[in-house]
């Protein structure tokens, strides 16, 4: 997924900003909520004992007219201050001194023994909330009379104690969410620390500062600086190999150049005075190439599966030895896999491949096995090559093997796949030997180490 | 025999070309990669010999689209880096061998020749078809054991009839494949050439090698 933003940190922390300002969204929400239901609650429990009050202190008067008696509480005598009460019945109603003139309008007309709850608002737009009972009322005479008891408090004051409770909720939140994300901007910093020295020390090595990186890592990246101290060390050899390979290459060089300035300097410059010192230089490139095409190293690799390659290089022999009719059979054990290089692992079994269809009469094996042992986390890989050509002498084996690896010594540019093969075996830690295939010609044996 | 050379050093194409012409081949050239797909594609070729580093499109490129496309004749390649991962990669595109630079003409020669005899189903040098014998190597011809002097286009005459020995070639299909592209062309020259084979091959007019099929070709009988 494409993300705008690069850096860890600022990921991590969008992330959670994002997190917590919905958290604390939800639990101001959570709070407010039940806040709310709390205070309508206890303005019911208000209302409820007015109501009550008023009823125990209610008597009915000669005209069927039900009012209190006495009002024993202050505030619904006095005008605006905020509870309001009233009794209605047939015969005519009573207000208290406090809703006189105030407005208050209730639409509820409970029966007997019911109970409404209600907003309204006052003739001021002031918010109230109203509770009616409905009372059946028994006379003297045996007849019954039916009243609505109300009782009404202004929201005003409760609504002003809402709002302070909601703002210091949400600054409280604020404040905390804020107090967090500082935290974890410290935590991440701190946590993330040891990936800043990485790329502090990866610039000193770009710069030429330090080879290799430090040690003390921790558990997380250890396995990557690792593998990049480990890359490090097969680039520093190889590029070691390169200038060998270069130096070699000029030096080998000089003397054909040298023989043939003579030439030109005797004034001898026919093709034919040319040609063997044309023929040199051209087996000394085709060597020194044929030998900087491997890259080594094996310790960063990822593991190759081998089978392909091999039947890669089955079909091409098969096209470049076409006329000689060859069976090359190629057996692979299943999943065998080696951390390896691909372009190494196909100069390595194409040399002794090439070398096999070269010499053979008629058929050439390969085969592929892993090789396992117990101190080895992965395996390492063991690869045979045999042809039923006329083989190896013991005596020549070793001398095969190193043929044209200095580069001082004559190279023919024919015959160094096996010298090259030797040395890719080594770069990557491994063997290779020679001995008689039950084919009848010669068997190379290829092993590479796990680890 | 038709061949494309697909280049783009100049002095090496130039070398390549000239050496094929002397070795008795009708040679068609490009320097680049999509010139020499379309040559590829266009004309009758028999078999090309390519580069695979080429401006504009790969070598590889072009031997796949030739294949894509149901053009089989073989290909060499030449490749600059001596490593088993670009040859498998162009064996594995459809070419059918490959030199290595920096290359001896004969050596590309020799594998040009061994890719056609290939074509033709002879696995050696030396081809038979009855009394006559051609060695594609020393580009020489017997017959009853006894060598024969031919010029270098009866030469060509002869190996083309005789790689594709049991088959019958027209002469249209002679005069395409043994004339480069801009040569002016006349069916009546392949009749003159094949007389004069004839007369050659078999002075006594006893076991005529070479069969007319009138209205249809010439044909060498195979074995």
């Amino acid at each position: 997924m494409a993300f705008p933003v690069q850096s860890l940190r600022s990921r991590l922390l969008l992330t959670l900003v994002v997190l917590l300002l919905i958290a604390a969204a939800a639990a101001a929400f959570a709070l407010d909520s039940l806040y709310r239901n709390l205070g309508l609650r206890a303005l019911e429990d208000v209302l409820d004992a007015q109501v009550m009050a008023l009823v125990s202190t209610a008597e009915l008067d000669g005209e069927g007219k039900l009012a209190p008696q006495n009002l024993a509480e202050p505030r619904l005598a006095t005008p605006g201050s905020g509870l309001y009460a009233e009794i209605l019945g047939s015969q005519g109603s009573w207000r208290s001194p406090s809703a006189v003139g105030s407005g208050l309008n209730l639409a509820a007309e409970p029966l007997p023994g019911e109970r409404r709850l209600e907003h309204s608002r006052l003739a001021n737009g002031t918010p109230v909330l109203g509770l009616s009972l409905g009372v059946r009322w028994e006379t003297e005479d045996e007849r019954s009379r039916d009243f609505v008891i109300r009782a009404a408090q202004s929201l005003v004051p409760w609504h002003r104690q809402l709002l302070r409770v909601r703002t210091g909720l949400a600054t409280g939140f604020l404040l905390l969410t804020l107090l967090l994300l500082g935290g974890l901007a410290v935590a991440l910093r701190f946590a993330l620390g040891p990936l800043r020295r990485l790329e502090g020390e990866i610039v000193d090595i770009e710069a030429g500062r330090r080879e290799s990186l430090g040690t003390g890592w921790p558990r997380e990246l250890a396995g990557v600086t690792g593998n990049l101290n480990a890359l490090l060390r097969g680039e520093r050899k190889r590029l070691e190999r390169y200038r060998t390979t270069l130096g070699n290459l000029a030096h080998s060089l000089k003397t054909p150049l040298a023989a043939m300035r003579g030439l030109v300097e005797r004034g001898e410059v026919e093709p034919a005075a040319l040609e063997p010192q044309l023929e040199r230089m051209q087996a000394i490139v085709q060597h020194q190439l044929k030998r900087a095409v491997f890259g080594g190293s094996g310790t960063t690799l990822i593991d190759q599966p081998v089978g392909e390659p091999l039947e890669q290089l089955r079909s091409a022999l098969a096209k470049v030895y076409a006329d000689k009719r060859i069976t090359l059979s190629v057996a692979v054990a299943p999943g065998t896999a080696y951390p390896v290089d691909a372009g190494d692992f196909l100069e390595l079994a194409g040399n002794l491949m090439d070398n096999a269809c070269k010499y053979c009469r008629g058929s050439v094996a390969v085969r592929a096995t892993p090789w396992t042992a117990a101190d080895w986390r992965r395996p390492g890989l063991v690869l045979e090559v045999e042809d039923d050509g006329k083989g190896i002498e013991p005596a020549e084996r070793a001398h095969v093997l190193e043929r044209g690896v200095r580069a001082d010594e004559s190279v023919t540019g024919q015959g160094i796949g096996l010298a090259v093969a030797r040395e890719i075996a080594a770069a990557y830690a491994g063997t290779i030997e020679i001995s008689e295939s039950r084919l009848g010609g010669a068997r190379v044996c290829v092993r590479l180490p796990g680890r | 025999m038709r061949l494309l050379v697909l280049e783009d050093e100049p002095a090496l194409r130039e070398m390549l070309v000239q050496q094929f012409r002397a070795a008795g081949f009708a040679v068609d050239q490009a320097a680049d990669g999509v010139e020499g797909e379309f040559a590829g594609q266009e004309y009758p070729i028999d078999v090309a010999v390519v580069d695979l580093g080429l401006p504009r499109r790969s070598g590889l490129d072009a031997i796949r689209a030739w294949r894509k496309a149901g053009r089989s004749f073989p290909v060499l390649i030449l490749t600059a880096r001596d490593s088993w991962q670009e040859k498998v990669s162009g064996l594995d595109a459809g070419a059918d061998d490959y030199v290595t630079k920096p290359f001896r003409f004969e050596e590309v020669l020799a594998r040009v020749q061994a890719l056609l005899r290939r074509t033709g189903g002879w696995s050696q040098p030396l081809i038979t078809c009855g009394a006559v014998e051609l060695d594609t190597r020393a580009q020489e011809v017997r017959v009853a054991g006894a060598p024969v002097e031919l010029t270098a286009f009866e030469y060509r005459l002869l190996e083309y009839l005789m790689l594709r020995a049991g088959q019958v070639v027209s002469k249209a299909e002679l005069t395409e494949k043994l004339y480069e592209q801009d040569f002016e062309r006349d069916s009546n020259t392949i009749e003159v050439f094949i007389g004069r084979l004839r007369r050659k091959l078999d002075p006594d007019d006893c076991h005529q090698p070479i069969e007319t099929l009138r209205g249809r070709g010439y044909r060498i009988a195979r074995g």
